[in-house]
């Protein structure tokens, strides 16, 4: 009986810090992309030819937990099937925050372009932590100085 | 050449579902999912099981090299118990075919169990608190009632299915505390078997001892004395009703005295004594 009193506690907890925790992801993210949008990022691998730009990769890196509340939706899930709808969230802010982070690395360069965007994930789930890597990773274009 | 971003929409990745919502038709599916799994497979269990012909559950406990018992136990203790045994078993009607074995066991735990193949075993932790035979008989009773009714094959055919069933699904149900609050609902459900037979027990010993000693005087003895030594427990009465393997002492005592009104048993008359060795053979181990 003990052992379910702590995971209802631990489900409670997770839920109330976790949705906190990602409103305040999703607006902060909100804000940085409107700041952001102006410094383009796209996934062709051709960049225009008619300036010597200078070329150079960018990364931008996040790791992100999951909450307990969102672990146990999820295997509840498990159970039944259907959209993992608690880590779609989580995967959606861990994208966005990744090219946000790429972008303030070209933006610190100057940068006009960032070319040939791509992802890469991997899942940390060593010690019994849920958590998700993204990395977002481009070709940054500057102007010749 | 012109590039843009634009502002991602909102709702397409994610969903605008409201999190809580999901999560108690989740809950509510797991907990239903493994109630019906967990009756269906107690009720089938118990029922597959209490087909099996009794000689197959001797020869279950032959095979085995399960040690019930003390290696040296008192002799004449031993054969006394199994004597007292045979006493209250007509009033069980127990069928030839089923064989009892009494069983001594020297560690002071207060407890007597029954398993397969008609083997109960007494502790001494048990025995060293009775007062009297009437005690002893109403346990005897009820440890042959569980043999009669089948219930040590039964408990074992619906818990272990149910237990693989659990595995099987908490498995695939990834962390641990889904799989601890899915085990437990399970347990939970579980236990609701265990304490019907522990009623249907008490009933069919209330009846044996009657017709033994012509009234049930002395028979709420092991429930008085575990009662007494329980009342510290840490859960509120209710959630202990709903969560123990076995009725509540008191619940019990009160059973009793409606059964006995029920049935028109005398309540009150001579209590039998223990033999004059009893506490002497006790001390010999």
């Amino acid at each position: 009986m003990i052992e379910v009193g702590i995971a209802v506690a631990l489900v409670i907890l997770g839920y109330i810090f976790g949705s906190a925790a990602e409103r305040r992801h999703f607006k902060s993210i909100i804000k940085r992309e409107r700041e952001l949008n102006r410094l383009a990022a796209v996934a062709t691998r051709f960049p225009p030819e008619d300036t010597a730009w200078r070329q150079q990769l960018v990364t931008g890196n996040v790791v992100i937990a999951s909450d307990y509340f969102k672990t146990f939706t999820a295997s509840l899930i498990n159970i039944f099937g259907g959209k993992v709808t608690p880590f779609e969230s989580l995967i959606d802010r861990a994208r966005r925050e990744a090219m946000l982070r790429m972008k303030a690395d070209a933006q610190s360069l100057g940068a006009e372009y960032i070319f040939n965007v791509k992802y890469n994930t991997s899942r940390i789930s060593q010690f019994g932590a849920g958590a998700i890597e993204v990395m977002a990773y481009g070709t940054a274009l500057t102007p010749p100085e | 050449m012109d590039f843009e971003n634009r502002q991602p929409r909102e709702g397409i990745n994610t969903t605008r579902e409201h999190p809580l919502k999901r999560f108690m038709i989740l809950l509510g599916s797991a907990a239903v999912l493994v109630t019906v799994l967990v009756v269906t497979l107690q009720l089938a269990g118990g029922w597959i099981a209490r087909k099996i012909p009794f000689r197959y559950e001797t020869m279950a406990i032959e095979q085995t090299s399960l040690e019930l018992g003390s290696e040296r136990p008192p002799a004449e203790l031993v054969a006394w118990l199994n004597q007292l045994a045979d006493k209250v078993s007509p009033g069980l009607e127990l069928p030839a075919d089923i064989e009892i074995t009494v069983n001594y066991h020297h560690e002071n735990v207060f407890n007597a169990f029954a398993t397969i193949g008609g083997q109960l075993v007494f502790y001494r932790g048990l025995l060293t608190q009775m007062p009297n035979e009437n005690a002893l008989a109403m346990v005897m009773a009820h440890e042959i009632a569980h043999v009669l009714h089948r219930d040590p094959l039964a408990g074992l055919g619906g818990g272990l299915s149910s237990m693989l069933a659990l595995a099987t699904l908490t498995g695939q149900g990834g962390t641990g505390a889904a799989a601890s609050l899915l085990n437990q609902t399970g347990l939970l459900t579980g236990v609701q078997f265990t304490r019907r037979m522990e009623n249907n027990a008490d009933t069919a010993a209330l009846a044996a001892v009657n017709s033994v000693y012509g009234h049930i005087n002395g028979a709420d003895t092991l429930f008085v004395l575990t009662g007494a030594e329980r009342d510290d427990s840490a859960l509120p009465q209710w959630l202990e009703r709903f969560a123990s393997t076995h009725p509540l002492d008191g619940d019990r005592v009160r059973a009793i005295e409606k059964m006995a009104a029920d049935a028109g048993y005398a309540t009150t008359g001579k209590l039998t004594p223990l033999p004059a060795e009893y506490r002497q053979w006790l001390n010999e181990d």
